[in-house]
């Protein structure tokens, strides 16, 4: 297959053990190292398929050279010191993802308007993202931007699957992330990425930012809805939740922040990560939620008036 | 000196508002009139001339809240002071009694929340003692924007929340006891000229974190003794999250008979038992995984 000959792919079975955490005493498998990468990566760079060895890509284009416009993606921004081109519209970042980590795995939650300024762009858009069967992305910033990059982190792991014959973990996506945004860094690029994902060492949370940083933790919220999230989160939050408390938690924080945060609305997204796999819970209008709210404090005030 | 006293009396506070002393202005240029003059009910100067250079980054940062329930009106605060990154304070003092069934709490400069504070207290007795009646929260509430409109666009940062209870000399009369209380008045004025009548409010860097605890449990129906912890728990949330809201919490509460006050709490020990509690949280963890 065409595929297989330019990745030099050997038929070799994908290496998957879903560790339980009794046998973390194993040893982990180890990355390979970069000389075989790199040897690779000679090669494909001159196949004339590849259109996108991520080094290339990677250098950000002269301002005033010609193959700045011929580049495919040209909603690159010159660099910070050149002349700035005008945006089309104002960009605003305003979201509310949330994701933690509990004993029955991990929760991605989000809601689902993009805001342009103070327009509702668009009031269904899909901020989180499968990058393959145990990692989903949620991503904040600007909405190009993220979709742009969540593309290229799927291409990237894929071709690394295909190359390496196993996956990356989780730590390791959320470095080659970082450094894939590294040369970004400073324009007007503008990418709040949370990494949830089930690997050989368990659920784990990563938070990579255009600005360079990469943490890791047990839970991360982005946004301008993110204040919200996080005094309901933090009130709440504990290991031991059961998964549907789990669920109806992160349903709560985001509900909270769509309520109080403008940019935030609409609907909700809950994604569920596990060891065998992300599952996705029913998109579900917030609107109902509101109204049962009311209905609920508006029941509470009668009872105690009786 | 009696008949200064009735002019005193009879003058009306709006002009009392144009006084242009600056809060920061250390350096003064001598042909600057206003300065000299204390009734001159003219437009800003400062507006439009080169301002003076601050002595040293003011930043806002403060978590108050209040909201009203069937027991009165429950307000409470955090009690750092911040001054860009540094602590200036830890135990100031937001939450100011003007009189005995008015409190506000204040965010923004501290500096300027403590002028006005004392302004408005002396506003509001000197309306007593002209009127021979207490003003109500809401008059109260619009003194302060007024007084507060010829500083719009400078660099004045007041945003103040009155909490109060109007009952009037009169006792509750016809009125009778109402289980819905009608006489306490949440009010939210600005320096920029916001003046909010609502049920809960939240000020200050902290307050995202404060709403979301707030809107999930408060409604009308609450106990005094669910409210307060509402409140302590709303404002310990806020403060493990800002950087520029912690140390204490004040906390009053103000029904008919007037605010009272509540001991002044050290977060640091509710912090501490959550430290705890986690640290057990992350044993039990470990404890699943090896024994799996």
């Amino acid at each position: 297959m065409a595929l297989e000959d330019v990745c030099s792919f050997k038929e070799r079975p994908v290496q998957h053990k879903w560790f339980s955490f009794s046998s973390l005493g194993d040893a982990a498998i180890p990355f390979p190292t970069s000389d075989c990468y790199n040897l690779r990566y000679s090669r494909l760079e001159t196949s004339e398929n590849n259109c996108g060895v991520p080094l290339h890509f990677f250098i950000p284009p002269l301002p005033h050279s010609s193959s700045f416009i011929n580049r495919p993606l040209s909603s690159f921004c010159p660099p910070k010191n050149s002349m700035t081109v005008q945006k089309p519209f104002r960009l605003a970042h305003g979201t509310t993802t949330l994701g933690f980590i509990f004993q029955g795995g991990v929760i991605a939650a989000a809601d689902t308007r993009a805001s342009a300024g103070g327009l509702v762009a668009c009031p269904a858009v899909h901020k989180i993202t499968p990058i393959h069967s145990h990692l989903v992305v949620t991503s904040s910033g600007s909405g190009a931007d993220c979709m742009l990059w969540e593309r290229i982190l799927i291409r990237e792991i894929r071709l690394y699957q295909l190359r390496h014959g196993h996956r990356l973990s989780i730590r390791a996506t959320a470095k080659l992330l970082s450094s894939m945004l590294h040369p970004f860094k400073g324009t007007e690029m503008c990418v709040a990425l949370t990494l949830c994902g089930w690997d050989k060492s368990g659920p784990k949370l990563i938070y990579v930012c255009s600005d360079g940083a990469r943490l890791q933790g047990d839970v991360f919220s982005v946004g301008s809805g993110s204040p919200y999230a996080y005094g309901v989160l933090d009130r709440e939050l504990r290991w031991s939740l059961s998964k549907g408390e789990a669920i109806s938690l992160a349903r709560e924080a985001v509900f909270r922040a769509t309520h109080r945060d403008a940019y935030s609305g609409n609907n909700v997204d809950l994604f569920h990560i596990t060891a065998q796999g992300w599952s996705q819970r029913k998109r579900e209008d917030l609107k109902e939620e509101y109204y049962r709210d009311k209905e609920k404090k508006g029941k509470k005030k009668n009872d105690k008036l009786k | 000196l009696v008949s200064n006293l009735a002019e005193y009396l009879d003058e009306s506070p709006i002009q009392f508002g144009q006084i242009s002393t600056v809060q920061n202005c250390s350096a003064v240029s001598s042909e600057d009139p206003f300065l000299t003059s204390f009734s001159l009910p003219t437009c800003l100067p400062f507006a439009s001339s080169q301002s003076v250079p601050l002595p040293f980054p003011m930043a806002h940062g403060t978590t108050t809240l209040a909201f009203m329930f069937q027991g009165g009106v429950m307000a409470a605060a955090d009690t750092r002071s911040s001054c860009s990154g540094l602590v200036a304070c830890p135990a100031s003092q937001k939450i100011l009694p003007i009189h005995s069934h008015l409190v506000g709490l204040t965010s923004g400069t501290s500096a300027d929340c403590a002028l006005w504070k004392r302004i408005l207290a002396r506003e509001l007795r000197l309306y007593q003692l002209r009127h021979g009646r207490r003003l109500s929260t809401s008059g109260a509430a619009k003194l302060l924007s007024h007084m507060l409109h010829p500083f719009k666009g400078t660099e004045l940062c007041v945003a103040a929340t009155l909490c109060g209870w109007d009952g009037g000399e009169t006792g509750p009369g016809s009125r009778g006891e109402t289980t819905k209380n009608q006489m306490t008045e949440l009010f939210y004025v600005c320096s920029d000229g916001t003046r909010l009548r609502g049920m809960l409010f939240s000020v200050g860097s902290g307050s995202p974190y404060a709403y979301s605890i707030l809107d999930q449990g408060v409604h009308w129906g609450l106990t005094v003794d669910e409210a307060k912890s509402i409140a302590r728990e709303a404002v310990y949330r806020a403060t493990y999250r800002d950087a520029y809201s912690g140390n204490c919490v004040d906390m009053y509460h103000i029904t008919s008979k007037g605010w009272t006050r509540r001991n002044r709490e050290d977060l640091k020990e509710e912090y501490y038992r959550e430290k705890e509690r986690r640290k057990h949280e992350k044993t039990e963890r470990r404890d699943v995984a090896f024994s799996d």
